[in-house]
């Protein structure tokens, strides 16, 4: 009986008219390292996201649905990725996906592949990420912006040789492979370099062989807070070197750590009195870093693909958004234009500078070539 | 040269923390024969008892210190009274208590992990992160207090046990219970005593390790894993064998790395047990490991 009266109500509700059901939300994820060594991305992320649904929905959703977006924590961890990235897609049956991480993007890409289901990371930047079916990248890959590091610290700097400490993982092993082959290319030296764990707390074995192997600077080749702790105990041990990290390690903890002071570093520019930064610092009431900036476009171009997809085919699925993203290509953000590059990945012009007193001091900026 | 100096000296450092986990596994292990996993918890209980004590009761660094020892002390001994004594009436064997044990470790380390986040809590250590530079070698103020507190530690440990009379009848309980009991000594009062000392050993590893790089939940079960390797290393049953099982260890993490790459340092010492266990079971001093002592 029971059953039969739940067959009916529904029949009623789906019948009930075309309306009703255009204002069912439009539901999304966003698998994002909320918790572990990466949280302080996470924070960003997930604030980003959130001022720019508000944003969407107060300005009449999309096409009339309210945006609603599922939060899911990876925590660095591949394999909690691809749970969650399962349940996004058998239990909420998203059509669409933020993603973060190198690693993490790629574990969830063949899920999305299966299920089409368009992921969209703003944050990792492995280069194995371009040319992904469905995976769409609002950032450069690392190869761009360890280019711009390297031409700064050989050319402008006359650092001749390096010695790199390198985070095991998919990102860590990435950069650090396109920093030797720059560096090398540049006339530069790379003397030794030591892998350790991401999530690891106690570099001083692997930074002493380092510092034996002498070098003119050390290149972390890794993110997260454990870079803070690398950098201090660096110092501790006596590396007088100067280190030299990219835009992944721009995290509050490495800010503001005293081992840190001096290090050379990419940026990827935004601005700090934006708008939405003032917006996010007095709701979150933490500074807007760049991902945060990232994640809050991401969640942007969803909602004008999302639209695109909607108008031309009558419904949203993730082919329609896939065709979306690849027709419309360039999309405007807080940032200037964002181009998608035939590779899936965007170009962004870099900053080089020197973090000092806790922020960054910017050098020069490099133009993307686009 | 300057390099393996450095090595030593950092392998110095983390032995001596294994080894005060150790020394404190090691005696509860060698008098209760528990297989005491959830040791790891009381290591990470001490790291949230010193932060709270700190950040919450804003307390001064050594007083916090000493009162997270004597918390983690009575947790220690608590875990004894309320879980494997109940156990242990009921006529439950070991392995139940194994089992018990571990239940407990993830049940704390879960606790810690929803009440303090998953995240690192840190805490002001003022100027103990200062290095001292001995010649080619770097230490911290830290670092050196580590190796003080593992020493001390270990001296006061044999100190009590040779010198005072519960610290003899500790020493019958391990050579043998069947014959203490018949002597008149106390069981269960000694057991307790035991968890105690041992808890209070394994407070200031938990403590110093969250000093250097903050209090984590889910760090104790490494730790007591190193702790068990170091004392079958060292041989079960004695206390040197415990205090230079966990030296050995930390100093083979970090001088294996001289020739060998860094993501190595794990598997340095745990392939090293393996060939260990394999070639002396014995340890360095100790009796032969017998499956039926789980």
């Amino acid at each position: 009986m029971l059953t039969r009266f739940a067959a009916l109500l529904s029949l009623v509700l789906v019948a009930a008219s075309p309306a009703a059901a255009q204002r069912a939300p439009i539901k999304i994820g966003a698998i994002l390292p909320l918790t572990g060594s990466g949280a302080s991305y996470g924070v960003w992320m997930k604030g980003g996201t959130e001022i720019a649904t508000e944003e969407i929905n107060a300005a009449g959703g999309i096409l009339g649905s309210k945006l609603e977006v599922i939060y899911e924590d990876h925590a660095a961890d591949a394999s909690k990725a691809v749970n969650a990235m399962q349940r996004l897609v058998e239990v909420e049956r998203v059509p669409f996906t933020l993603t973060s991480y190198s690693a993490i993007s790629l574990a969830i890409q063949p899920i999305g592949v299966q299920q089409k289901v368009v992921m969209m990371n703003g944050g990792g930047q492995s280069d194995n990420l371009a040319n992904k079916e469905y995976l769409y990248n609002n950032i450069p890959l690392i190869s761009n912006e360890v280019g711009v590091l390297c031409d700064w610290l050989t050319q402008e700097k006359r650092l001749k040789s390096a010695v790199m400490i390198v985070a095991n993982d998919e990102a860590g092993r990435n950069s650090a492979k396109f920093f030797r082959e720059r560096f090398t290319a540049n006339g530069g030296a790379v003397l030794a370099e030591e892998v350790v764990a991401l999530d690891g707390n106690d570099f001083r074995a692997p930074l002493a062989k380092l510092k034996a192997a002498g070098g003119d600077l050390l290149f972390i080749s890794s993110y997260g807070r454990n870079v803070a702790i690398i950098a201090n105990q660096a110092r501790e041990l006596g590396i007088k070197a100067p280190m030299a990290a990219t835009s992944w390690v721009l995290i509050p903890e490495v800010l503001r750590a005293p081992g840190a002071q001096g290090m050379l570093v990419t940026r990827l520019p935004y601005d700090a009195n934006s708008a939405f930064a003032r917006k996010f610092k007095e709701r979150y009431k933490t500074e807007a870093g760049f991902f945060a900036v990232q994640y809050y476009s991401a969640t942007k171009i969803f909602a004008v693909a999302a639209k695109a997809a909607i108008e031309k085919t009558g419904k949203l699925d993730g082919p329609g958004i896939k065709n979306a993203i690849e027709s419309i290509r360039t999309f405007d953000t807080i940032t200037g234009k964002l181009v998608f590059q035939p590779n899936h990945a965007a170009l962004l012009d870099a900053e080089v500078g020197v973090l000092k007193d806790g922020r960054v001091e910017v050098e020069k900026l490099v133009k993307a070539a686009h | 040269m300057d390099l393996v100096l450095q090595l030593l000296a950092t392998g110095l450092v983390v032995g001596s923390v294994y080894a005060l986990c150790a020394l404190g596994w090691g005696l509860i292990y060698g008098t209760t024969l528990h297989f005491h996993v959830a040791h790891g918890a009381v290591f990470s209980l001490a790291a949230y008892y010193a932060y709270a004590a700190q950040k919450l009761l804003h307390l001064s660094l050594p007083l916090a210190f000493v009162l997270a020892s004597l918390a983690a002390a009575a947790s220690g001994l608590l875990i004894d009274l309320l879980l494997y004594q109940r156990l242990e009436r009921r006529g439950a064997f070991r392995t139940s208590l194994f089992i018990a044990s571990l239940g407990l470790l993830i049940v704390v380390e879960n606790a810690l992990a929803i009440i303090f986040t998953p995240d690192p809590m840190r805490m002001d250590i003022g100027v103990l992160d200062t290095s001292i530079i001995l010649g080619p070698v770097f230490l911290t103020y830290l670092h050196v207090l580590t190796i003080l507190l593992a020493a001390g530690g270990y001296a006061a440990l044999m100190l009590f046990l040779k010198r005072s009379r519960w610290g003899q009848a500790i020493r019958a309980v391990s050579s043998s219970p069947e014959m203490a009991r018949t002597v008149g000594i106390d069981l269960s009062r000694v057991h307790l005593l035991t968890y105690a000392l041992g808890s209070a050993l394994a407070a200031p590893a938990g403590i110093l390790v969250a000093l250097d790089v903050g209090a984590e939940p889910f760090r104790g079960t490494r730790f007591v894993l190193v702790a068990s390797v170091g004392v079958i290393m060292g041989g079960i049953g004695s206390i040197p064998g415990a205090l230079l099982g966990g030296l050995f260890l930390g100093l083979l993490e970090n001088l294996g790395i001289w020739k060998l790459p860094s993501e190595w340092q794990s598997a340095i010492s745990f392939g090293t047990f393996l060939a260990f266990i394999l070639i002396r079971p014995r340890g360095f001093f100790g009796r032969t490991v017998k499956s039926a002592e789980l």
